[in-house]
């Protein structure tokens, strides 16, 4: 198990004009789950592919408990990766692809067949141990795939690289809940990259958000969630994202911009007393469940100042039901600050 | 840097492929008795008077696009009825369909030679003898097997995820078929056409019993290559390497998908 | 829908085949099967026959040995991205590409000991090298010939099937410490089954029908050292027709590629629908 730290990592292509990767800066701890959360094209697979030792960074340093292994090349780093689809050795039994890793270094075949019945308790797959790849469904085929990441016990580093995208959308959750159990129990450092931000919040003790080129924040989920550092991690995170506006209009003397969650807002009739609330009117309500037996959910509601997502209870003060089409007003309770796109304070208003 | 050993043994090999290579360049530069006379590395006297007789002689041209006629219209034949038909047998299973498939595959198994006086017969009834037509259709005989045999195995290695997604995207199947299905197996396309040409091109047997004097093909021609002082080594020489080069062509075209192989599990 | 149109296109094939069998066997083998099973014995009791047939094995077997290891190994020196890809693939095709007749006739002119390149140098190595003269030379000169011209097809079968291959397998494999030789065997070899069946099939029934390119170098010498089957009958046919013989030759001939063939496809098959 190891620490990771990224030291001012920079990385460009050969002939690209700039660089992919600049500058990062990144603490992972011991046993940690870390998410690597951002959008197509924001570098992930650059970083990964640096962290594996598929390339060779171009700037900084990276190490892992505190020993510089920039140059190392994969072997030799006791990293593990877990890729979009299953990767195993299709002529080798479930059994016999869990060994590979070990065979590879030389345990002891007693040592083999411990730790691997050990890995298929882990994930529950010993039904499947003399069966071969193509007799299994990409499910099983991904569990094992994750097995044979965790087989070997002095494993520093797991990487996952968008390890839900093959799974059938049913079972995703199923195979993200045994990722965190199995993180959880064996203790793995595991970094693992999405687009899914769903995804990231769920997994991962803290998370990353990459963006062309850099790192904009890294903490915890609710950290990310409830106190974003830049307006793209605000607006990114979150479904919906949040919903920017200018601070006047809330009557917020902090930053240029606030911006606040759906549910840190309520919706009320439109009247003349609505005062540092913004008025507008209903496009769409999605009932997500019931709250004290009234009807709760998302409002989308048109402004002068764009779209913005309200979630809370779908009627006007208890009484009204709320109707496509209804004006109203939304008061902001909650809000994070932003000036020039970075976070400059938060606040609550009554 | 690491050199592979595999680098090393594709070096060797493509010196082995080169020098015999050279020799044939090397006599097509050369005057026949040149050739016959003395040993020299290097031509001696280097003349284009091969490749000129080449070039000026009908016969030899007009063989050149007789011989490009029949091969193009049977690879276009080939992959037309292959395609499909390798598509079926890959996706799937009906009563003797093992049999059927292997029994395809026999007709590349006989030697050529047991199908001439048949195809002679047969094509003379129909009136194509001596048209490039003819041949091209004989060699599908054995074009289209290996075809089918050589899609049919990349097929079968696509998933038919790929199918089940397209029919799910309200996709008709013709649209599947020809903007999902075949890019994907872009290089195995490349791989069969590619021998498809290449072994109605250099088949001679066939080639020279459907064929009279309208139609006679390159390969006929190479065999006659006859002067008075006997075989003229330095246009035969000349001859073969002007007949490669239809063929360069070809696996130009296809090269990138001869390296694309084909993607699997590319999800994102 | 598509399997009414896809049946139909099938059809064709077999139509075809059917239309030159029965001209066939109504032509010669018919009049042949109840008159003359005696040349069926003949042919098989034939000491030049069964020589020939040795011959063939060997040759066959020989070459198969050489050519499928020494394909795929060069399949996996070509770069699958680079400015060399595509001149190496060139270079490689064209072996395939020249007729036949005209193969054997670059390695006819190449190997001679007085005006040939090969010749030439072997000899001034100290070796006397005579391929029209010594049985011995003239087989390696046959192998060397074929390996030449075949093994591209079995190199750029391999390569289309290697380049099949994600790359997130090489990866796994690098991060497990697999060796190379792990590599070929548990990344490479699996996938490269269907292709390689394809391969060796193809070489296993040209080399055992090879007709031109033995005949334009050694014609089946010295004496009939090079004899292979392909041109004893065509020898028994056209030279001295004994077409009665012949015609039993050819079935057997036709009857032993397919059986090699079929049981060489079966066990495969078997095992690829095991799997």
């Amino acid at each position: 198990m190891a620490q990771i730290s990224l030291d001012n990592l920079s990385f460009r292509y050969p002939g690209a004009t700039a660089d992919t990767l600049s500058g990062l800066n990144l603490e992972v701890a011991h046993a940690e789950a870390h998410a690597l959360l951002g959008a197509s094209g924001a570098g992930k697979t650059t970083l990964l592919n640096l962290l594996s030792g598929l390339l060779v960074p171009t700037g900084g340093a990276l190490r892992m408990n505190g020993r510089d292994v920039s140059a190392l090349p994969g072997r030799a780093r006791d990293v593990a990766q877990v890729f979009q689809f299953p990767v195993l050795y299709e002529s080798l039994s479930v059994a016999d692809n869990l060994a590979f890793p070990l065979k590879t270094r030389g345990v002891s075949r007693a040592e083999i067949a411990e730790r691997t019945a050990y890995i298929c308790e882990e994930l529950q797959i010993t039904a499947l141990r003399e069966k071969k790849p193509h007799a299994l469904s990409l499910f099983e085929k991904q569990l094992v795939a994750v097995g044979k990441a965790l087989v070997r016990p002095d494993v520093s580093l797991v990487l996952l690289d968008e390890p839900l995208t093959a799974v059938e959308p049913k079972i995703k959750w199923r195979l993200r809940q045994t990722l965190r159990k199995v993180q959880a129990d064996l203790q793995v450092t595991m970094i693992y990259v999405t687009h899914d931000q769903t995804e990231a919040l769920t997994f991962a003790d803290k998370v990353s958000v990459l963006t062309t080129g850099g790192i904009l924040q890294t903490g915890t989920p609710e950290e990310v969630y409830a106190a974003p550092s830049h307006e793209f991690v605000g607006h990114f995170v979150g479904s919906p994202g949040m919903n920017f506006l200018p601070s006047k209009v809330v009557g917020v003397s902090q930053g240029e911009r606030v911006g606040f969650r759906a549910e840190w807002a309520s919706l009320s009739q439109q009247s003349a007393l609505s005062d540092g609330a913004v008025q507008g009117l209903v496009t769409r309500i999605r009932i997500q469940g019931t709250r004290a037996g009234l009807p709760y959910g998302l409002v989308t509601v048109a402004t002068e100042h764009g779209e913005l997502s309200v979630r809370g209870e779908l009627s006007l003060g208890g009484e009204k039901e709320l109707v496509v089409g209804d004006s109203v007003a939304i008061h902001v309770h909650k809000y994070v600050a932003f000036e020039a796109q970075h976070k400059v304070g938060e606040g609550e208003l009554v | 840097m690491k050199v592979k050993a595999g680098r090393w043994v594709l070096c060797g090999y493509c010196v082995y492929l080169l020098v015999p290579l050279y020799w044939l360049l090397s006599m097509a530069f050369t005057a026949n008795a040149d050739i016959v006379g003395e040993f020299s590395v290097f031509p001696r006297d280097a003349t284009s008077a091969n490749f000129a007789e080449i070039f000026s002689n009908p016969v030899w041209y007009q063989a050149f696009g007789n011989s490009l006629s029949y091969v193009v219209i049977n690879t276009l034949i080939s992959l037309a009825v292959a395609v499909p038909a390798a598509y079926v047998f890959s996706r799937y299973r009906f009563l003797g369909d093992r049999q059927l498939f292997f029994w395809l595959l026999t007709n590349r198994m006989a030697p050529p030679a047991v199908f001439l006086l048949p195809f002679f017969q047969l094509y003379s009834a129909i009136g194509l003898f001596d048209t490039p037509l003819a041949v091209a259709l004989a060699h599908c005989l054995f074009t289209v097997p290996l075809s089918v045999w050589i899609l049919e195995g990349f097929f079968s290695g696509v998933p038919t995820e790929l199918d089940e997604m397209a029919s799910i995207d309200g996709h008709s199947f013709l649209y599947f078929f020809f903007r999902v299905f075949l890019p994907v197996n872009r290089g195995a396309l490349g791989v069969t056409l590619f021998f498809c040409f290449m072994f109605s091109w250099v088949e001679l047997l066939l080639a020279r019993t459907l064929t009279g004097a309208s139609a006679k093909p390159i390969v006929v021609v190479m065999t006659r290559t006859v002067s008075a002082s006997g075989m003229d080594w330095g246009v035969l020489a000349a001859a073969g390497v002007l007949t490669v080069l239809p063929g360069i062509l070809v696996v130009w075209f296809v090269r990138k998908d001869l390296v694309k192989g084909f993607a699997l599990g590319r999800v994102s | 829908m598509p399997v009414v149109l896809i049946v139909a296109f099938s059809a064709v094939i077999p139509l075809m085949t059917v239309v030159n069998y029965s001209v066939q066997d109504i032509l010669d083998f018919n009049s042949r099967f109840y008159v003359g099973l005696d040349w069926y014995r003949e042919t098989l009791n034939d000491p030049r026959f069964l020589e020939a047939f040795l011959r063939q094995l060997g040759f066959s077997f020989t070459v198969l040995l050489i050519e499928v290891p020494l394909g795929i190994a060069v399949a996996r020196g070509i770069p699958k991205t680079g400015r060399f890809t595509s001149p190496i693939l060139i270079l490689l095709a064209i072996p395939l590409l020249i007729p036949w007749n005209v193969v054997a006739t670059i390695w006819q002119m190449f190997a001679r000991p007085d005006i040939g390149l090969l010749g030439v140098a072997v000899n001034a190595m100290g070796i006397s090298y005579n391929y029209t003269a010594e049985p011995m030379h003239a087989w390696l000169t046959l192998v060397a010939m074929d390996v030449w011209h075949w093994t591209s097809l079995v190199a750029l079968l391999a390569f289309a099937g290697l380049s099949a291959i994600p790359n997130p397998f090489y990866q796994a494999a690098e991060l497990d410490g697999a060796s190379k030789w792990q590599v070929f065997r548990y990344v490479e070899l699996p996938r490269l089954r269907g292709v390689l069946v394809i391969a060796i099939l193809l070489r296993l029934m040209d080399s055992f029908m090879i007709y031109t390119e033995p005949f334009v170098l050694t014609g089946g010498g010295p004496g009939n050292t090079t004899t292979f089957l392909s041109q004893y009958l065509t020898t028994m046919a056209v030279g001295q027709f004994d077409l009665g013989p012949a015609a039993a030759f050819s079935v057997i001939y036709f009857l032993f590629i397919l059986l090699f063939c079929w049981l060489f496809y079966t066990s495969v098959m078997v095992r690829r629908d095991e799997s």
